[in-house]
Order: structure tokens, then sequence, then C-alpha cells
């Protein structure tokens, strides 16, 4: 197999890379910043990164005096000698190349450099299978690099064992990203899933950005995929499986502290709810909510129970009244349909949780927050269980929330209050592991952001955002190059557990071919037009 | 064809006196010596003169109104016995039969052996490796060591039939050489670079 040789290694630390004189004949043009690069040494192969480039001269004459007008002769002479390109290089994986056939080790970290003059490569499509293997079971395909047509893959059940982060700013695709993850997850069974599905894109055909349908998870998987939705009437001209209701006998503390920023409590409001939880418990909602607060008795008995002022306690009840007068708020709502949830996520099925119309920021924290405390909840339990039995039966399916907007769940402010926080501390101690979407990771606590195991990025280009999204990454100059360079639409930077070493993208059609990989029911042909039906033109 | 005879000898080089008067080999072409019969040594010719035979004694003027330029000559007959050319040459390699090897030589010519242009043939195996351009630019002698460069190069060039890749091969080596200092690389390449109808 014959690789294009690039240039030669002449300088170089382990701490900062390696510096790389490129051949004469060889463009900075024809390279990428983050392309995938193999530096051949003496008894190891490096799989390297391009992280810089730059363009230097033997003498500081030509930089002051320019040959201007000259003839391509004359620039040819110097091009490549006088005046020529290096790159940095980082070195991520090493392969043992002196052992004989059949002995061969997988890549490892890198714990070395290459002399000088070890030669750099453009990588083959060989490199790329070394190191990010084969298609098929786990390896999960998420697209091509930028110069190949090679599927590279990621390990799904290492992505889904740890929590995980895709950013990238509006319009780099997202929600697209996510679909394709998710249907990788439960083609390969990796993990059950939660989508917490804030904006409707999920579970049925989307429109996606350039105006073309997608089909959602639903279509692809069927019966596989249960949607539980929030809004009866928008559940009610769809297929869907649940409709789910909340209780205010299921509201905690925290899940209206969650809401502060929502419901504009003031601190005092914070401390008045805090007395009222303190002395109702579970009821609080309710009983806060019933008081009829014109009675000037009643609300006097109410001050007199809880400890709280009276002008106080009736300005929180304005404000929770809010949350008690959604459509899908009853006073009382047994936890049985979050609980037949997560048997069925015991059996394998996915949920994909619909808002419908109640997409505002106030339904969604409110009720992914009660969702996925109990669902948390059984899954501890189950854990316990699992723990005292070792019962292969007992053992817990892993499963993966999905969740849109984290930032607002996972704010330095509030990521101690939401369940969230918690599932993305203590890390997949219960099985229980998170995907959030994001599109500014500066706004999520960067201790959570750090327990984050594997990274999948779009463009971004806040600064903030950026540093963000490297927080607890080695070598992170390097990574931000190439995440500053990526194209606007479907060009991602994966980092991380689930990947042998960071590498730039162009991320696979989410289209009839994708559908058919995931084995996904032939559909009638006019499947469009009824989707135009259903949606309305 | 041979051109002259060594008069002065040494190991970077001789210098030889030209059988004809004002007719010393081109600046920049190659030379050769032949040695013992088998042996040959390359040189660049590097620099050439004429002058008095008496050393010391500087020539005085011959013409007048009438009597000028080459009629000088033919006028007075023993200028040609007063006069003499010389020309210097650079040794560049050494070769037995087909093989050429670049570098100095082991030893110097012999003195009084005579002086060959080099045919073009052998200018066209002898310049197909371009080490030898290294000794040419760190030779010894009056003129300037780009200049002799440049010329050398069209000399080789036009004797080589145009041979442009060969040109654009020896200017990256020269580029090479030279890319410490840029205005001494721009002496050369703009000197060398092929102009139309040349």
């Amino acid at each position: 197999m014959k690789r294009k040789r690039l240039g030669v290694v002449t300088e170089g630390t382990f701490e900062a890379g390696l510096t790389v004189r490129l051949d004469p004949g060889c463009s900075t043009e024809d390279l990428r910043i983050g392309s995938f690069v193999v530096v051949e040494g003496r008894s190891h192969r490096f799989f390297c990164t391009i992280a810089d480039m730059r363009l230097q001269a033997t003498d500081p004459g030509l930089l002051a005096d320019p040959p201007r007008n000259a003839s391509p002769f004359v620039t040819r002479a110097l091009a490549g000698i006088s005046s020529y390109a290096t790159v940095q290089v980082k070195p991520h994986l090493m392969l043992d190349i002196s052992k004989g056939a059949g002995e061969e080790t997988p890549p490892e970290p890198v714990r070395t450099i290459p002399m000088h003059f070890a030669q750099l490569y453009e990588a083959s499509g060989l490199d790329f299978a070394t190191v990010f293997g084969a298609e098929g079971g786990m390896n999960f395909a998420m697209g091509t690099p930028l110069t190949m047509e090679l599927p590279i893959c990621l390990r799904l059940d290492r992505f889904v064992e740890r929590s995980n982060g895709v950013f990238g700013q509006t319009g780099t695709g997202k929600s697209f990203l996510a679909r394709l993850l998710l249907a990788g997850i439960i083609k390969s069974k990796a993990a059950v899933n939660l989508v917490f599905d804030m904006h409707n894109e999920y579970a049925f055909g989307a429109q996606t950005e350039d105006g073309g349908w997608v089909k959602g998870l639903r279509d692809l998987f069927g019966p596989q995929v249960l949607v539980y939705s929030l809004d009866e009437e928008w559940g009610a001209r769809r297929n869907v499986d649940v409709t789910l209701k909340v209780g205010l006998n299921q509201m905690e503390l925290g899940d209206v502290l969650l809401l502060a920023e929502e419901l504009e409590l003031s601190p005092t409001a914070v401390t008045t709810a805090e007395l009222v939880y303190a002395r109702f418990g579970r009821d609080w909602m309710k009983r806060l909510v019933a008081l009829d607060s014109g009675d000037s008795e009643a609300l006097k008995d109410f001050c007199d129970l809880t400890g709280a002022q009276s002008e106080s306690l009736k300005a929180l009840q304005r404000r929770v009244k809010r949350v008690a007068g959604r459509e899908y708020v009853r006073d009382e709502v047994a936890f049985s349909a979050i609980d037949e949830m997560v048997a069925a996520l015991d059996k394998g099925q996915h949920v994909v949780l619909v808002f419908g119309r109640h997409d505002t920021p106030l339904d969604y924290m409110l009720v992914a927050n009660i969702v996925a405390r109990r669902v948390r909840r059984l899954y501890q339990e189950k854990v316990n269980r699992y723990e005292r039995t070792r019962d292969e039966a007992d053992k817990p399916q892993p499963l993966l929330i999905t969740l849109e907007e984290a930032h607002k769940f996972l704010s330095p402010q509030v990521s101690r209050q939401t369940i969230f926080g918690t599932i993305a501390r203590e890390l997949r101690k219960f099985y229980v592991t998170l995907m959030v979407i994001d599109q500014r990771p500066s706004g999520i606590d960067p201790e959570v952001i750090s327990q984050l195991g594997t990274r999948v990025t779009g463009k971004l280009t806040d600064q903030r955002d950026i540093d963000s999204v490297f927080t607890g990454v080695g070598g992170r100059s390097f990574l931000r190059g190439a995440l500053e360079s990526l194209n606007t639409r479907q060009e991602i930077l994966i980092l991380g557990h689930a990947v042998p070493m960071p590498i730039v993208l162009r991320t696979r059609q989410y289209d009839e071919g994708f559908y058919r990989a995931m084995g996904a029911r032939e559909r009638r042909r006019d499947a469009l037009k009824d989707i135009a039906d259903l949606y309305g033109d | 064809m041979r051109i002259g005879e060594i008069i002065e000898t040494r190991s970077t080089g001789f210098v030889a006196e030209s059988y004809q008067l004002h007719r010393p080999p081109a600046l920049g072409s190659l030379v050769k010596v032949k040695v013992d019969g088998h042996r040959e040594i390359y040189a660049v010719v590097s620099y050439g003169e004429t002058g008095g035979i008496e050393p010391g004694r500087r020539p005085v003027r011959w013409s007048t109104d009438e009597v000028f330029d080459e009629a000088i000559y033919e006028e007075h007959p023993e200028l040609r016995r007063t006069l003499r050319t010389e020309f210097t040459a650079l040794s560049v390699g050494s070769g037995e039969g087909e093989e050429a090897r670049q570098g100095l030589p082991s030893e110097p010519p012999p003195m009084h052996y005579s002086v060959y242009l080099c045919q073009s043939e052998e200018v066209l195996r002898f310049t197909e490796e371009l080490y030898y351009l290294r000794l040419l630019l760190t030779g010894e002698g009056p003129v300037p060591k780009e200049q002799l460069v440049v010329t050398h190069l069209r000399e080789v060039y036009r004797a080589r039939g145009n041979d442009e890749e060969w040109l654009s091969r020896a200017a990256r080596e020269i580029a090479r050489l030279l890319k410490r200092d840029y205005d001494r690389l721009m002496t050369v390449l703009l000197g060398i670079e092929p102009r139309d109808g040349n």
C-alpha cells in the first residue's frame, strides 16, 4: 500500500509534539488542521493529528524583499528550500511495528517520540482501520475523515459507559448528531434510551434545516421505541403510546428551586418555599396551591403552621400557581406511569418523552427533573438489589438519558439541585449516564463537563465555549485549532472515551442508506406524502 | 580538442596557457586533463586573461588613427609572440572511462599536460549529478562565484539542448546551497532563468 510522504521530523518535544518539515513538493494547502497522519519511527508507528502549520524562510532577507513578479522558474526553485513550511503534529497513539506477524499488539497511548528524520505520511485506509476498527457490532460509523471515504467508528459500548456531551453552535446539527448516535445505540443495543425531546425532533419525522424530512426514531425502530407525550392534544394526532401527567404530589422542593429563574422567585420566596416544604413534605405544593389566600383566617392558620410571612406566602403562591396551572399538571398522580416507563426500559425498549406544545423551559425543566429523579431512584433500587443478589437477571440495563438545553439543568448555580447534576457526577455507578446536548457548553458547570467521557462537537466560535469543551482534556491547544477550523455543517470533532484518539470527521448522511443500515422496515413509497398530510404543508 | 597547456597546478585547480591568443575557453565551460592515458581530471574554467609574457612589463598602446583592432596584429606580427592568453580552471571531478566522480581529484594535474575542451556528451554525462556545484561556489578566484555559476549553468544548459528539467534541478540545488544567502541566490536564479529565445 502506497502512502504519500509529506515530510520529515526535524524537531519535537513530548510535551509540545513534533515539528515536521514538509517536502518541497507538498503544499500546506493539501493538508488540513486536525487531519490524521502517520509518522514512521524506527520501531513504532505514531498516529498523529496535524495541530498547526507554519510558513518559514531560511533567510530573513527573503521575507524583507520577497521576489515580486518572479517567474515560475524562480518561485519553483525557492519553494520548499528557501521558503518552506513546517507542520506541528501531535502523536496520540503508537503501534509497535518491530513485532513479527501474529504478535501485533493494538495501538497504545503514546509514551515516546520518534527520532530526527522519521517520515511523515498521509494516513492510509489501513491506518484508520488499525486505530478506529472496522464497522460492526459496537463499532458505529460516525462519518468519514475529511480527505477520505472511509467509515470511522465510535465504540458505542464505551460511549454509553460515561456521560457524554454533544456540542456545537446553533445550526451545526446537534440534534442530527444526537439522532445518529441514538439510532446507533438502539441498533447495537449498547444501552436503553430515555430522551427528553423538548423540540419534538426525535420521535417522529422532523424537518431538517435545509427543508428536507428525516425519519424519527419511532419511524426507524417501530415498537422498540415508546413515545410518551406530555401534550394530550398533540399526542392524539399521532401514534403516541402514553400521555404523561404530572402531579403536584410529585414535585419536590428542588423542582421548584430549579425553576427559580423561570418563576422569578425572590430569595424570600425561596425561603418561604423551604418553610412550606419542611412543614408539609410531599403535600406541600397541593397545600400551597389549595390555600385560599383571600380567606384571611386560612392564611393566618397556614402562616402559623409554617412560620412563613403572609405576604411572601401570597407571592410564592402566585408564582407556583403558574406551575399548577399547566395543562398536564394534576393534583394527585401516581408514579405508576413513570414506573411503567422504567419497566419498559428494563425490557429493552426505548422511551422518547415528547413535550408537544409544552416546550417552554419551565415545562421542560420541571418534567424532566421529576421523571429523571424517579427513574434514577428506581435504578438505584435495582442496582442495590443486583449488588445483593449478584444475579445476572437483576442486572439493570444501562440507561442513557438524552438531555437538550443541558445548561438549564447543569449550570453551576443549579447543577447541585438537579438530578442531572447528580447523574453526571456519579458516573456509571447506577447504570445511568447522560448525553447532554447544548450550544453553550460554557453555561455548564465545569465540574460536570470534566466528567464527560466522550465529547462530540460541531463548530464553536465563542472562546469560553471552546475552553469549556476542552475542560479536563490534555493537549487542548492542538485540539483548539481543529475545532475552530470546522465547517459549520456536517463536520465534527470527536474526542474522549469512545474514540482511541481525537478525530475530525465529516458526519455520515442521515438518509435512506442510513435507514437501511439501521434495519428500518421498508416503508410505503409515499411516506413523504403521509408526513405532509400529517403535518400539513 | 586540445586548447592549452598547464603552466601552474594545485589541488584545487590549474592555470593553463591557451594555444590561441585571445581565445581562452568560455568562462564556465567544462574542460579536462588526461592523466596516465586512462584517467581524466575535470575542471570548470573560472577565469581568463591576456597579458605580456614578461612579468612586470606592461603592454603599451599600438593603435593609430588608421591602424586599430585586428589590423594592429597584421601590422606588428611580433606582438603575437610577446602576448599570451591564460585561463584558470577549478577542479571539480575525476574519472576513469565512463565513470566520473565529482569532488576534488586526489592529486593536482601534472604540469605541462594538455587541457581539452569537453564535448557535449561528456558535459551531459558529468553534469547529470550536481554535487560539483558546491566546489564552484566555494572556489577561489577573482570572478564572483555566483557569476561563475550563472555562466557555467547557461553554458551547460545550452550544451544539453536547453534542458529545462535539468536547469530547474540545478536551480533547486543552488537554492539549497545558498539558502542562507538570499541575495546571492537571487543573483544566480535571475541569471539562469530561461528567457524566450534563449
